[in-house]
């Protein structure tokens, strides 16, 4: 029993530990009446992973190298612009510059970060600032349309009930991240210089390189969102920027990616991301009111935070000593 | 981060290359002075008066945020809604006074964001992962006891923080009281210095025995008391709320703070530098929209000054 409880509290278990225990959770609360179970649901919070699993797995991969990509929310809006704006006759156009300008901009700011030794959050910010004024610019402030209707129609439709083109391009995108980080040695390095990366240096990994390509599939990942999105929805406007990178965030740290590097896997971040959509989804497919789904992911975050935090364990010790000396010490004045 | 990493060869840093950045930095002072002061109405009332407000609303967040930074816990994505809530706060317990409800507003604030520093201080929990925590919780309860509707004032009294005294606004005289009080605190006080300590070298900190957990807990209580001021001074001026007032301010907050040279590293920067970089940011964009600079290039060229900026402090600071 306590091995099984032990196996599914380890790290690499628990983003799907948790994952299983939301959707019990909302098994429970449904009864059985079949409004979470029902192909509408996971339908819709495939379409909700479509968005946020990308721009999770894009901040995700930059928390694994120890560094945090806050541009990422900047990205989702730019690249869904230049798609509209370009790929109305060729909309595989619009996806390629679209995810070009993603690439560009992480290697640009990869470079910008290696080079001149600067923190990512720093750069980052600046790149994000920087990203959405671009939006803006090209936008001219406003919401374009993208009169390419067959596009959104054909990237939203259901496919087995269950799942769209767009859900299917982000699981798609998933699985290669995955297989690159379990097959090639290219996750073993990118592991090994989040750990520690004077290292990993030192044994002859050429770390610059693989923070640069992180910081490039971090945008692609987000350039990739904000494509799929905006032409789904026929459309693109500057976003606000905390709709997007608070959840990210949220979703790759509940899918098990340590913000202190080099702990976690795409596929825990996928678990991750979808936990945050079963809820979102699941809440509101019940009926429950959508404010509750933020106290349950806020409440969600701080117990994580809490279990993850590196000095829990020394402070609980501290103080269950301190409660058995203060026990103790009666006896000790008897004698 | 990796600047200790890059082999010796590669790196900007060195004595002659700090002259340059001195140099580069006044001569981008110069420049933005000189700029302003040629821009046809830039010293005028009007002007002026902008300048104040743009600086007093996001400058409280701005120096709330740099205790959090300078402690070493990079910033908070949450600051934005605490002040969105205090403003709610206070409005809805107008009917109970202006005075108490200023007191309940700033006692949230205080709250909520103590609670994570609680959190970050004594369990070293991760500073970013609770605020975003801190975030959902805020939002959703917000939305609970509010439905979701705007807030409107219930009693009277916000002549107090809006108006101008002897020509100047009253939300700047806040902002630069807050100012004055957060460098006090973080100069000539204890905790101030242990906050600075805590920033620079924790461990160090912890070995020397010094009240490391608490004094983050206070640098996180001061950011709740600025993000609350800055709450009151929005809801003042705009006469009712809802959670969107201060959305986004967490960015503008985090950006003032580096542009006015404190270290993401924390423990070196002051409060006077993010006064610098709040004014420099400010200054920036009222110059852009008096030279008649649309709104959308208004915010790249702002977004891009502010990464030049950032480079520019960070490539000085190197060993």
């Amino acid at each position: 029993m306590k091995r099984a409880t032990g196996w599914l509290l380890a790290p690499s278990a628990r983003p799907f530990t948790i994952m299983a225990g939301a959707i019990l959770v909302m098994a429970l609360i449904d009864r059985g009446t079949g409004y979470f179970f029902s192909p509408g649901t996971i339908f819709s919070v495939m379409q909700l992973f479509a968005t946020l699993g990308l721009v999770a797995l894009g901040l995700g991969l930059s928390m694994l190298v120890r560094e945090f990509d806050l541009s990422v929310a900047g990205m989702v809006g730019l690249a869904g612009a230049i798609a509209v704006m370009t790929g109305v006759t060729n909309p595989w156009l619009g996806v390629f510059l679209g995810v070009g300008a993603g690439v560009a901009s992480g290697v640009l700011q990869g470079i910008i970060m290696i080079w001149l030794g600067l923190s990512s959050v720093g750069v980052t910010l600046g790149g994000l600032l920087t990203l959405q004024g671009l939006t803006y610019v090209l936008t001219d402030n406003r919401t374009i349309g993208y009169p390419n209707i067959a596009v959104a129609l054909k990237l939203n439709a259901p496919i087995a009930d269950l799942v769209s083109v767009r859900s299917v391009a982000a699981l798609a995108v998933f699985v290669l991240a995955a297989l690159v980080m379990t097959c090639t040695h290219i996750g073993r390095d990118v592991i090994a210089t989040g750990s520690d990366r004077r290292a990993s240096r030192i044994a002859g990994l050429n770390t610059d390189r693989i923070v640069i390509g992180v910081f490039a599939a971090s945008g692609a990942c987000a350039a990739l969102a904000g494509v799929l999105l905006s032409y789904s929805l026929g459309a693109a406007s500057p976003v606000a920027l905390a709709d997007v990178l608070a959840p990210a965030a949220a979703a790759a740290i509940v899918g098990g990616v340590s913000v202190v590097g080099g702990r976690g896997s795409p596929m825990g971040i996928a678990a991750g991301v979808l936990t945050l959509c079963v809820l979102r989804s699941g809440l509101s497919a019940i009926g429950v009111e959508p404010h509750v789904h933020d106290l349950v992911t806020g409440i969600i975050l701080v117990v994580i935070a809490v279990l993850d935090a590196p000095d829990l364990a020394r402070r609980m010790t501290a103080w269950r000593l301190d409660r058995s000396e203060r026990r103790r010490r009666p006896i000790a004045g008897n004698s | 981060m990796s600047a200790a990493l890059l082999p010796a060869g590669l790196r900007f840093g060195g004595a002659r290359a700090r002259h340059l950045v001195l140099a580069a930095r006044l001569v981008a002072g110069a420049s933005i002075a000189l700029f302003a002061l040629g821009t046809p109405g830039f010293t005028s009332p009007l002007s002026v008066n902008a300048l104040l407000n743009a600086v007093s609303f996001i400058g409280c967040v701005a120096v709330g945020m740099s205790f959090i930074t300078l402690t070493g816990n990079i910033m908070s994505l949450c600051l934005g809604a605490t002040v969105s809530a205090s403003a709610l706060i206070f409005l809805a317990s107008l009917s109970l006074g202006i005075s108490a409800a200023f007191l309940l507003a700033l006692a949230f604030g205080v709250a909520v964001t103590a609670a994570q520093g609680l959190l970050v201080g004594y369990i070293r929990a991760n500073p970013i992962l609770v605020s975003i925590a801190g975030l959902s919780l805020l939002i959703g309860g917000a939305a609970l006891v509010t439905g979701g509707q705007r807030i409107y004032p219930g009693g009277t009294g916000l002549q107090m923080f809006k108006g101008r005294v002897a020509g100047i606004p009253v939300e700047a005289l806040y902002f630069f009281a807050t100012v004055i009080v957060g460098q006090f605190i973080l100069s000539w006080t204890r905790i101030g210095r242990v906050m600075l300590m805590v920033g620079s070298n924790p461990r160090a900190a912890t070995a020397a025995g010094l009240g490391t957990a608490g004094a983050v807990t206070a640098a996180y209580a001061v950011a709740g008391a600025c993000s609350a001021l800055s709450g009151v001074l929005l809801a003042a001026r705009y006469g009712s709320g809802d959670m969107e007032l201060g959305a986004g301010y967490d960015y503008s907050a985090i950006a003032a703070v580096l542009v006015g040279g404190t270290s993401i590293q924390g423990g070196s920067g002051s409060v006077l530098r993010t006064l610098i970089g709040v004014t420099v940011i400010a200054v920036i964009e009222v110059v852009l929209l008096l030279r008649g600079f649309s709104e959308q290039l208004q915010y790249l060229i702002t977004g891009a000054i502010v990464l030049a900026v950032i480079m520019l402090h960070t490539v000085g600071e190197r060993p």
